[in-house]
């Protein structure tokens, strides 16, 4: 369990002091998942390091397992070796003068957390089978690949099993095929293990595929909490809404209590509360709820637009779709023959269109 | 929250602790740069204060400008800046006519035994400067040169052939000696050139020569230039060969005119007038370390440092191969080969003597089994003594200070780094005449004028400037996060940084202390200056055997300086083979 509260954290830098936490407050339960995602420089790997205790905040409070590791108001700050984590960095960290055994031993070994001589080669060798490394023990860390020190740093971070995990975009030094086999992996290990991890990262997909609970921040602060579902299918202002993946945005205004104007007509969604009639606001939708088809359905309900580009993914097509003067991206399936130059007529999926003032 | 509860006061004492210990790294680092300031700046300030005073060191007296009027108001003063001019430039001229090749030829060429050439370049640095020349005017003097002795036996000449005893001499053994700095600090360079940038010439339809004019050398230009500046600034000052050949032959510089000042063959010294040449030394030098910083920094703008760990294809040489192979081995010879022989000769011989089948059955190991008897142990302690002193003192203070740089966020670093970066544009003649003058001036407080520990005062501030640069990169080298990573496995400050940080910088750090060791071993123009009878150290006995005529005592014990240097660098690389090459630096 970690709780934080009202955290804040600035950076003297030449130019004057950068808020890099504004005032962040965030609860994650036993055994959660919870991914923190924004740009960079929006404050996601500052508060992971004020939980590891890597930086001192200068307001707040945090709470591991019930024990309180930071307050300001009290003034305690434990430091990093007397908490009760375990950690993946960045750069994977493997200190390259000693072994893979010597590596992942070093918590049981010289940490606070030792543990019998016996038992520590019986953890170890636990903690390198969990990370598929079983006959590593004596190679040299020097001899390692990305990938390969990549899973020795997970080794290291859960040999003590700790009550909590915290990782810094462990993935972003791999390439494309190796992250999407390790991504798989991370969720089967720290779920098999039943830890509480936060996790850093600056990739949509990854947050989705692997939270629990996504947090969405930007600038300092936290913009939205809430399961991969949510986030990305409601998000809660348009950085969140754009951040999350591709969104068409249109211009609207305000024309009843769930009625929009749009350049296609008036359309049905829920206004946000404190946004009146006549005002100006922002309509969004994802490209795969702008259906095209060559020809209208039956009751069609949609307008008439032409193609302008079509780029194939394989799986999928994204086409530019102009329609009433507005230009539009609508995601297909990959086998659509929808060709560029070609008339089409466009619909929108119910309830699909999100409202911000 | 009203009142404090008993179980706040531990908490609230931990926090101010903490902010204590805040508090502490900025008191360590500003009383480091205090330390620093004090061991550059005050030998600078004595040389400033010299200039503006009259009398004996100590003697108080009103500030004057006596010595400038004295000083500029004499012809001969002017003959010594436009020889020191000519010297420094002819000496830049023939070092970069020699370094650019090499560095081409070793970096982009498929040259055979690279290897060797570089490690040949190491031991040129090891070679003292007045050793050289001491064996190249045992081969060239116009009387006792073995070159013109042979030409008279064999074809009867009367006069000699060749001479060194002019400032094109002087600047050719200057020029040579300065190569391998030259080389090291070029091909670092080109190392940090990504080669993609040459590539994406090729691609865009350039050929080779108008990528080289177009590309390769705008961008090598601002190093090509600071690397010329740093030269010239360094010849300006240097001691050594305007000693051993300028002064027999009546040629004065800057360095041999203060150095005649502060240590006159006759009469008392005139400390006033060396300070008033040391001004202008000083002056000079601050200039160019000014543009050469600032070119330093335009180059690293250029510089594109990429993971990937390729290099383009070398150029081959083809039938040209030899023709560098030869050209790279004139060079050595003349650098390293040709001195080490021509001393090795003359110890071995009992008396000055041409090589014949004669010749050889009448060499000796005299000269080198008689040394002590001459001077006894003391020089040899005193080496020792320097050996370990220096290079620990400058390690540490290194050490200390890069800690504060790249680990720290103290406002001030930057300050601390460029002072511990000035005593590379301090002339050494000038830190060892303003440390005298200190410890003769204010020798109640500073008793240390005449003994070894001035020495080490001197040659520690001398390296600093090194040591530092090599701790800066050792500590940026070990990322962050592998300290951090220690940390969060739960061990604590003091055992994180013995088992982590300390097995990482122990091989770059003994590494460039064996390398200060040596250059100290090997420094003769500060220890020279504040030489006495306590204090010699082998460089300046060395030296003292030369300038009394006892040549062949000289060339022994400078070949046992030089083998003792060899042996020593040999094992330090055959020990760190593994672990990264040794680096090399002045």
């Amino acid at each position: 369990m970690i709780r934080i509260k009202e955290l804040r954290k600035q950076f003297k830098t030449r130019h004057g002091g950068v808020e890099a936490l504004a005032g962040i407050s965030l609860d994650i339960v036993e055994g959660e998942f919870c991914v923190l995602l924004g740009p960079s420089g929006c404050g996601k790997t500052t508060t992971l390091r004020c939980v590891a205790g890597l930086e001192k905040p200068d307001a707040g409070e945090i709470e591991i397992s019930g024990a309180l590791v930071n307050s300001t108001a009290s003034n305690v700050h434990v430091p990093t070796e007397k908490r009760d984590i375990g950690m993946v960095f960045q750069s994977y960290a493997i200190w390259p003068h000693m072994t893979v055994f010597q590596n992942v031993s070093f918590p049981l070994t010289q940490g606070r957390r030792r543990c019998a001589k016996s038992e520590v080669a019986q953890r170890v060798t636990r903690a390198l089978h969990l990370v598929k490394l079983d006959s590593f023990h004596d190679r040299p860390a020097t001899d390692l690949s990305g990938g390969q020190q990549q899973r020795v740093a997970m080794a290291r971070a859960v040999v003590t099993e700790p009550k909590i995990l915290l990782m810094d975009e462990p993935l972003s030094n791999l390439d494309a095929q190796l992250r999407q086999q390790m991504r798989l992996e991370l969720k089967k290990i720290t779920g098999s293990i039943g830890v509480t991890t936060l996790y850093v990262t600056h990739d949509q997909d990854e947050a989705l595929s692997l939270g629990d609970r996504v947090c969405v921040m930007n600038g300092g602060r936290i913009v939205q909490v809430g399961t991969p579902y949510q986030v990305y299918s409601d998000p809660s202002d348009l950085f969140v809404a754009e951040f999350l993946g591709d969104m068409n945005v249109v211009k609207g205004s305000v024309a009843g209590p769930a009625r929009v104007d749009s350049p296609f007509g008036a359309i049905d969604c829920a206004v946000p509360s404190g946004v009146t009639a006549g005002a100006q606001v922002t309509l969004a939708i994802r490209p795969e709820y702008v259906r095209v088809s060559s020809h209208a359905p039956e009751e069609f309900r949609g307008v008439q637009g032409k193609i302008v580009s079509k780029t194939y993914l394989g799986d999928s097509a994204v086409v530019e779709v102009e329609a009433c003067g507005v230009l539009l991206k609508s995601k297909l399936p990959g086998d659509s023959d929808i060709a560029v130059g070609q008339r089409a007529a466009v619909a929108f999926g119910t309830d699909r269109w999100r409202v911000y003032p | 929250m009203g009142s404090v509860s008993a179980k706040d006061i531990p908490a609230a004492w931990l926090g101010r602790l903490l902010d204590v210990r805040d508090r502490a790294q900025n008191l360590y680092a500003g009383g480091l740069l205090a330390l620093l300031l004090v061991l550059v700046g005050l030998p600078l300030a004595m040389v400033v204060l010299m200039s503006f005073r009259t009398g004996f060191p100590g003697e108080g007296g009103q500030l004057t400008v006596q010595n400038f009027v004295e000083a500029y108001s004499d012809p001969t003063t002017y003959a010594v800046l436009w020889n020191t001019l000519l010297f420094s430039a002819g000496t830049v001229t023939v070092t970069v006519l020699f370094a650019i090749p090499l560095v081409w030829l070793v970096a982009r060429t498929d040259l055979p035994w690279k290897g060797a050439v570089q490690v040949l370049l190491t031991v040129g640095i090891l070679i003292p400067v007045f050793l050289r020349t001491i064996a190249w005017i045992l081969l060239l003097s116009p009387h006792i040169g073995l070159v013109n002795q042979w030409a008279k036996q064999a074809f009867g000449v009367t006069e000699p052939v060749v001479s060194l005893y002019n400032i094109g001499g002087m600047a050719f053994l200057q020029g040579v000696s300065f190569v391998p700095a030259a080389f090291f600090m070029l091909a670092a360079a080109y190392r940090t050139m990504d080669p993609a940038l040459e590539e994406a010439a090729y691609t865009s339809g350039a050929g080779k020569i108008r990528t080289f004019f177009k590309i390769n050398l705008p961008i090598t230009l601002p190093a090509l230039a600071a690397v010329i500046i740093y030269l010239f600034m360094t010849a300006l000052a240097v001691f050594e060969v305007p000693a051993i050949v300028g002064l027999p032959a009546r040629i004065l510089v800057l360095s041999s005119v203060i150095f005649n000042a502060t240590t006159p063959p006759t009469g008392l010294p005139d400390y006033g007038l060396a300070g008033a040449y040391g001004f202008t030394m000083l002056a000079a030098g601050l200039v160019l370390a000014y543009f050469y910083v600032r070119l330093m920094r335009q180059g690293k703008k250029y510089t594109v440092i990429t993971g990937r760990g390729y290099r383009p294809k070398e150029i081959e040489l083809g039938r040209w191969k030899w023709a560098a192979v030869v050209f790279v081995f004139i060079y050595l010879s003349i650098e390293v080969f040709v001195p080490f022989l021509v001393l090795l000769w003359t110890s071995l011989s009992p008396y000055l003597q041409l090589p014949s089948m004669e010749a050889l059955s009448r060499l000796t190991l005299k000269h080198f089994v008689s040394i002590p008897d001459y001077v006894g142990t003391r020089p040899f302690v005193n080496t020792v003594i320097l050996m370990f002193a220096v290079p620990s003192a400058a390690m540490l203070i290194s050490v200390l200070t890069s800690w504060v740089v790249v680990r720290t966020q103290v406002s001030f670093r930057g300050t601390l780094d460029t002072v511990a970066f000035l005593p590379h544009a301090v002339p050494g003649i000038l830190l060892a005449v303003g440390l005298g003058y200190l410890a003769l001036a204010y020798k109640d407080y500073f008793p240390v004028y005449g003994t070894i520990t001035i020495i080490v005062i001197a040659h520690t501030i001398n390296w600093i400037a090194y040591g530092s640069r090599t701790t800066n990169s050792i500590m940026i080298q070990i990322h962050r996060e592998l300290e951090e990573a220690g940390k969060v496995s739960g061990a604590s400050t003091p055992r994180v940084f013995a088992t982590i940080v300390l097995p990482l910088i122990a091989a770059g750090i003994l590494n460039s202390w064996v390398w200060i060791s040596m250059l100290s071993y090997r420094e003769v123009t500060m220890a020279l200056t504040l030489g006495s009878r306590q204090n010699t150290v082998v460089s300046t006995v060395i030296w003292q055997f030369w300038s009394h005529g006892w040549v062949t005592q000289a060339s022994a014990l400078g070949v046992m300086l030089v083998v003792f240097a060899l042996v020593v660098v040999s094992a330090l690389r055959l020990g760190f083979s593994k672990r990264g090459e040794l680096g090399a630096g002045g």
